[in-house]
């Protein structure tokens, strides 16, 4: 993995784009900031307040004010920045770039901004935009949202890349979500440390001390390396403790001028080597103990929420669950069991927690929350389980915490709590599980099987029952919205990568009746609850399908998609074939209950309960803006019989590799 | 708390003697208030439930039962004092989700067949 040697065979195929791009400087060469590399001098230092002339170098306004031309105006900017004129050869973001290629890093998502222009050029020409690429987001909350999209359909990271201020400012909600996920990304932070090197007001106003220290209550480790050499050492750090669960977004912050500065002996920097970590297992002794209770229980329950990092991972937990005949609870925040497995019986939670005598929780954020009722009236809380129920634990919960952000969630009592890696640790436990069992026990837990799978196909037809209810209603049921696009890509090799915060605001409907038989079939949700993640995250997973061969659906809640509608322009710009459909309920639908509900409370009618909480007047036209971003769409469609043939020439076009949208017209879930 | 709930609805019904009947109700009147004091968002626009709020057509529950839940609904349904919702708007409502077309059964529907629900 380690390579230290890449940078001259990219320098020599890319000079003259290079140069290109540099141009602008001349226009203020002579005054400007200028890289030295003078006998003794630190290579790249730049040299500030003093020019051939002894005169101080103009600000980035002064010279803005003398350009007589935008052209002009942009040269003076990149002056204004640290780029100097005819510079050639190997840079500090080169090399930066080559720390980043040594990772495999497939994407760079990024908006463009002044304090990471170093490395922007290095990967689109330096680099050739080829690993990584740049994707051009509209906003760097969408460039964060995408990584953790990306992330979870690709299994690997993604980074991102803004300003340090307001950049991050931008992206922290998005990188909240990300790390109530679990899902690693790199977020590179531009940033002028130096403040002697600063030239004009803006760049004062993007520069911080500490630029990490805005997103430290809700990142894993971050760094500000202040050489090239301790930018790769972090880089690959970074790198490692953002994939070593839990796993979560880590920061680096990338120097302005250390971008810039040229390398005059790239052979003296070195890329360290990758290696994974091992994820944390649970300690044998309780694993067995674990085994010993499941095997030993009457009516075992598995709840799963991020239980399958991997493929490899709903393997496993299926093979535990068949062992035990135990239903599987699958909250989903990843696809822990298929939804058509007959052990998967998510939809009687509520029943099964409360018969159970064993709970296995596997990676569960929420446990106490599984095992207990609040009242949202009177805030009493009552456990959902009986007296005698044993509660297990297996997950990372507790080996990283930070305490300002509250998402780590109730304390949960319970009998055994192990600490380790949920996928890591099932091998030793169905070891342990298998050496529990006895012949005869052997046999009595195979007898569960019938009545499991009766209990699985009454849930199905119910579930079918419910979905034929207002089949034909207008505004279109979220049922047969769902059965309608279900039916047009279910021959594909489909992913539904993104239902926006919670698949609840459609009423699970997905995973009632269709068939999640593959992990990467679901991706969970926003699990910060954070508005806006939905489409940018659909994006960045759609991006990584895209080289996977998978057919990628979001189905696109309307409130959440006017934060970061501009996420379907870098669809359409990066040719991402991803199939958006609008559950267009014109409302922030949950909001309006929560509002009426306590409008009620306090008796004072529900007639003002819409203010605030609705989306229309105007209504908005979704396939109206998406065609102005340069996507196929659809709608708004109302009369249910319109939209199977609107979705089956959707389906055809993001086929032929580009997205599409349908703009439903929903009820509320 | 729970016990409690249920106790008062079950009083309630059996006190309960001045709610009109369905048949006393207006459909296109109970449509309107439906609408207006946000049953929809939780039951559908037909009735027909969703992930928040339990199905109320077709087989709708006796009036006084639904007025019932409505005053005293001990779950996650807020309540409805007379102040907002009166008895003779209830029982509109009622007449409404009596009047609702039967959905489709779910076997005349292709979209909902062969989903290869067991594996």
């Amino acid at each position: 993995m380690t390579s230290s040697s890449q940078s001259s065979s990219h320098k020599s195929d890319s000079s003259v784009g290079r140069r290109t791009f540099l141009k602008g400087a001349a226009v203020a060469g002579a005054t400007g900031s200028i890289s030295t590399q003078a006998a003794g001098d630190t290579p790249g230092k730049e040299v500030h307040g003093e020019t051939p002339t002894g005169a101080a170098p103009p600000s980035a306004v002064q010279m803005s004010r003398e350009a007589s031309s935008a052209e002009e105006l942009a040269q003076a900017e990149q002056v204004a920045v640290g780029v100097g004129p005819d510079q050639a050869g190997s840079f500090g973001s080169d090399f930066m770039v080559d720390v980043m290629k040594s990772l495999d890093l497939e994407y760079v998502f990024s908006n463009p901004g002044s304090s990471f222009l170093g490395i922007h050029e290095s990967i689109t020409v330096y680099a050739n935009n080829e690993k990584p690429e740049f994707i051009t987001c509209m906003h760097e909350e969408s460039a964060a949202a995408m990584c953790n999209g990306y992330y979870k359909a690709a299994l690997k990271p993604a980074a991102m890349m803004c300003h340090g201020t307001v950049g991050l400012q931008h992206a922290a909600m998005n990188i909240y979500n990300a790390w109530c996920d679990r899902a690693p990304m790199i977020a590179i932070l531009g940033n002028h440390a130096d403040a002697h090197a600063r030239l004009g007001a803006t760049t004062w106003r993007h520069s911080a001390q500490d630029p990490a220290a805005m997103v430290r209550d809700f990142t894993k480790w971050d760094d500000q390396p202040h050489s090239l050499q301790a930018f790769a050492n972090s880089f690959v750090r970074g790198w490692k403790i953002a994939m070593t669960p839990p796993m979560e977004p880590v920061v680096i912050v990338a120097d302005a001028e250390l971008q810039l500065m040229e390398v005059e002996d790239r052979t003296s920097l070195q890329i360290p080597k990758y290696t994974p970590s091992e994820p944390p297992q649970g300690e044998r002794g309780a694993v067995r103990e674990a085994a010993q209770m499941l095997v030993a229980a009457d009516n075992p329950v598995i709840i799963a929420d991020r239980a399958a990092r991997t493929p490899n991972g709903m393997t496993l937990l299926t093979e535990l669950a068949e062992l035990l005949n135990a239903p599987v609870i699958d909250i989903a925040s990843r696809q822990n069991i298929a939804t058509s497995h007959y052990l998967n019986h998510t939809r009687r939670s509520g029943q099964l927690i409360g018969q159970a005598d064993v709970i296995l929780g596997l990676e569960v954020t929420d446990f106490w929350g599984q095992v207990n009722f609040v009242n949202r009236e009177s805030m009493i809380s009552y456990p959902r389980t009986k007296d005698t129920v044993k509660l297990i634990t297996i997950d990372v919960n507790d080996l990283y915490l930070k305490s300002n952000y509250q998402d780590f969630q109730r304390y949960a009592p319970v009998d055994l709590s192990i600490s380790g890696d949920a996928e890591a640790t099932l091998p030793a436990l169905i070891e342990e599980v298998e050496a529990a069992t006895s012949r005869s026990r052997r046999r009595a837990l195979a007898e569960r099987e019938d009545g499991m799978r009766k209990i699985h196909r009454s849930l199905y037809e119910e579930s079918r029952r419910l979905a034929a209810q207002g089949w034909n209603s207008s505004p279109v049921s979220t049922g047969r919205m769902c059965m309608e696009l279900y039916d047009k890509i279910k021959d594909e090799d489909w992913a539904l990568v993104s239902v926006g915060a919670s698949e609840r605001f459609i009423s699970t409907w997905p995973h009632r009746l269709w068939n999640f038989d593959e992990h990467y079939r679901y991706l969970g949700i926003g699990a910060g609850g954070g508005v806006g993640y939905g489409l940018p995250a659909a994006v960045g997973a759609a991006i990584a399908n895209k080289k996977l061969g998978r057919f990628s659906v979001n189905i696109q809640c309307d409130g959440d998609f006017m934060y970061a509608n501009g996420a379907l322009w870098t669809a359409a710009h990066h040719r991402v074939p991803l199939l958006t459909v609008m559950h267009n309920n014109r409302a922030y639908a949950r909001e309006t209950m929560l509002v009426q509900g306590t409008a009620n409370r306090r008796k004072r009618g529900v007639d003002k309960a819409n203010i605030g909480t609705v989306i229309q007047d105007p209504n908005i036209d979704y396939a109206k803006l998406a065609e102005g971003m340069g996507v196929w769409s659809a709608g708004p469609i109302e009369d249910p019989d319109d939209l199977g043939p609107a979705l089956a020439e959707a389906v055809r076009v993001v086929k032929s590799g580009y997205p599409a949208l349908v703009d439903v017209v929903t009820q509320m879930r | 708390m729970k016990m409690k709930s249920l106790l008062m609805i079950c009083v309630a019904a059996l006190a309960w003697p001045t709610l009109a009947s369905a048949q006393d109700g207006d459909a296109q009147r109970g449509q309107d208030t439906y609408m207006r004091v946000g049953c929809y968002q939780c039951h559908g626009t037909d009735g027909q439930g969703n992930d928040a709020g339990p199905m109320l057509t077709p087989d709708t529950l006796p009036a006084e039962a639904i007025a019932n839940f409505i005053r005293f609904s001990p779950g996650r349904m807020p309540v409805y004092p007379e102040e907002i919702l009166s008895d003779a708007e209830i029982s509109d409502i009622v007449a409404f989700l009596e009047a609702v077309p039967p959905p489709p059964d779910a076997d005349s529907i292709d979209l909902l067949q062969n989903l290869e629900p067991d594996s």
